[in-house]
């Protein structure tokens, strides 16, 4: 599969003007900020605090962002005339998906600032994030590519919304519907676990296990959505 | 040399055949017209042709390799097309669509220029997309797919919403990329379009071929054996072309009182109602 880094940064920059001039988009970029505002004195502990902000806006910043972007080009027709160009598969995805990860790291970034959160391996915290941006990018363009309009795409996230960013408060049911305990394997909950790794006390498995299954999450999610988009290349 | 051979093609939509049995064959240099109504199997047939669709049956080769490789990057780049499901990014201006287009075929600057001259939109480059009339973004897109100046063309319907000062202008525009080696196939059901563009049309009906020719010899083909004449006193008459006629013309003549004389050739249009029996809409 070619990838030529020309026609994404082309697809970037196309994005990026398209990105500005959308406020109705654009000014999703805002909440995380706000709710780190807002939740960064509440009387939750911290962590608690920090990873429902995190995982709101993960659907709201790179899932909603990219759906948006994605479906819109569909309602206009110019997706299927962006396939008509040299440019590959990998191009557009990675072109598309950039803009997204690039304005979704600068946000969380600052509010990870604002919430004055101190990872216990910095390391180990990024490659979350990263996963994490990467992984919800790809959800976002699986709604996208699912939505005809940027209404669909609106509506079609809120799965997204209810399921990763409840998941970890749903995990708290397990001990009397056992059931729940597959909301534990959710990446969400995992961040959870993550982030509520203190101090100096923990062992490399503690931080290897939740950023391998984020790891999964992300490697399946890019796939369906690479697999997708060449799915709609056809008109079958 | 074909650049496009079609051959026993027929897709199946559901119980529908939206083709049937096509087969047909497009040399390097030409300009070739479908003609067919809304539904005929036209936008299909460049679909099934430019790798967005399966034929059911049969085969199809473009640039001699099968038309499932026109997928490929490489592929992409020697063609260009401007169908219905052509768009534009409408917070974008004219000019920012064509860079994008520009930077993904990895041309000169002055592609823009040039293309931009090509659909007479070189004032507008600065509006927005969201604010141009149908027929200029009708143009804009156009401008999308021949800013490569690719070696072949597919045009659906490309002058359905301009008016004829803009149609004339990107007639000579196409007729400029095709003297300079661009095979453009072209559908339509404008048949005065037909007729002034095509080095050969195909007419298709209800998913099948029902003639194929140049414009001239479909029209000599279907030509009804009879002169046209009208004298100067006014009395028209509709004669056979046998002996008689001749010997009644030239009596005629010999008195001055032809005032026009023709054969009786029909358009396109007649022929494709000819041919089906159907309005061509």
């Amino acid at each position: 599969m070619s990838i030529s880094l020309k026609r994404a940064q082309a697809i970037f920059v196309k994005d990026y003007k398209e990105f500005s001039r959308n406020y109705a988009v654009s000014i999703m970029l805002l909440f995380p900020i706000v709710f780190a505002f807002i939740l960064r004195s509440a009387p939750t502990p911290l962590t608690g605090a920090f990873a429902l902000v995190l995982n709101t806006s993960f659907v709201i910043l790179p899932c909603f962002t990219q759906a948006c972007l994605v479906a819109e080009e569909k309602e206009h027709n110019t997706l299927r005339s962006l396939m008509m160009t040299p440019a590959s598969t990998m191009d557009v995805l990675l072109g598309k998906s950039a803009l997204t990860f690039v304005m979704s790291a600068v946000v969380l970034g600052i509010t990870t600032f604002i919430f004055g959160y101190e990872p216990a391996s910095i390391w180990a915290f990024t490659a979350a994030i990263i996963f994490s941006i990467i992984l919800y990018t790809a959800a976002g363009t699986i709604c996208g590519l699912f939505s005809k309009t940027l209404l669909e795409a609106t509506l079609s996230i809120m799965p997204v919304l209810i399921i990763f960013t409840v998941a970890p408060s749903g995990v708290l049911l397990a001990d009397d519907f056992p059931i729940f305990k597959v909301l534990d394997y959710l990446p969400s909950s995992q961040l959870v676990h993550l982030l509520g790794i203190q101090g100096t006390g923990f062992t490399t498995g503690e931080l290897l296990k939740p950023l391998l299954i984020i790891l999964a999450w992300t490697v399946a999610l890019t796939i369906w959505s690479v697999v997708l988009y060449q799915r709609r290349l056809k008109d079958e | 040399m074909d650049i496009i051979q079609v051959e026993r093609i027929r897709k199946r939509f559901g119980d529908k055949d939206a083709l049937s049995d096509v087969s047909f064959s497009i040399p390097k240099g030409e300009i070739f017209g479908f003609l067919g109504p809304s539904g005929s199997g036209k936008t299909t047939l460049i679909k099934i042709l430019t790798a967005q669709l399966n034929p059911t049956s049969g085969q199809a080769r473009v640039f001699n390799e099968p038309s499932e490789m026109m997928h490929r990057s490489a592929q992409k780049m020697r063609f260009g097309i401007l169908t219905d499901n052509s768009g534009l990014y409408e917070r974008l201006t004219i000019e920012e669509n064509l860079e994008l287009y520009r930077q993904l075929y990895d041309l000169p600057k002055s592609s823009i220029d040039k293309v931009l001259h090509f659909v007479n939109l070189s004032g507008e480059r600065k509006k927005k997309v969201n604010r141009l009339s149908k027929g200029m973004r009708q143009r804009v897109m156009l401008a999308c797919a021949v800013i490569h100046e690719p070696e072949l063309l597919f045009l659906d319907e490309p002058t359905s919403a301009l008016d004829p000062v803009n149609s004339a202008h990107i007639y000579k525009g196409l007729r400029y990329l095709n003297e300079n080696g661009t095979t453009i196939f072209l559908t339509t059901h404008d048949m005065a379009e037909a007729e002034l563009m095509c080095n050969r049309v195909a007419i298709l009906y209800q998913g099948q071929i029902q003639a194929i020719g140049s414009p001239k010899e479909l029209k000599k083909q279907h030509r009804e054996n009879v002169m046209c004449v009208e004298l100067i006193n006014g009395e028209a008459y509709e004669l056979p072309i046998d002996e008689g006629t001749a010997d009644q013309i030239a009596d005629w003549m010999k008195r001055g009182v032809i005032d026009r004389l023709e054969t009786k050739e029909p358009s396109l249009g007649d022929i494709f109602i000819k041919m089906t029996g159907s309005e061509l809409l």
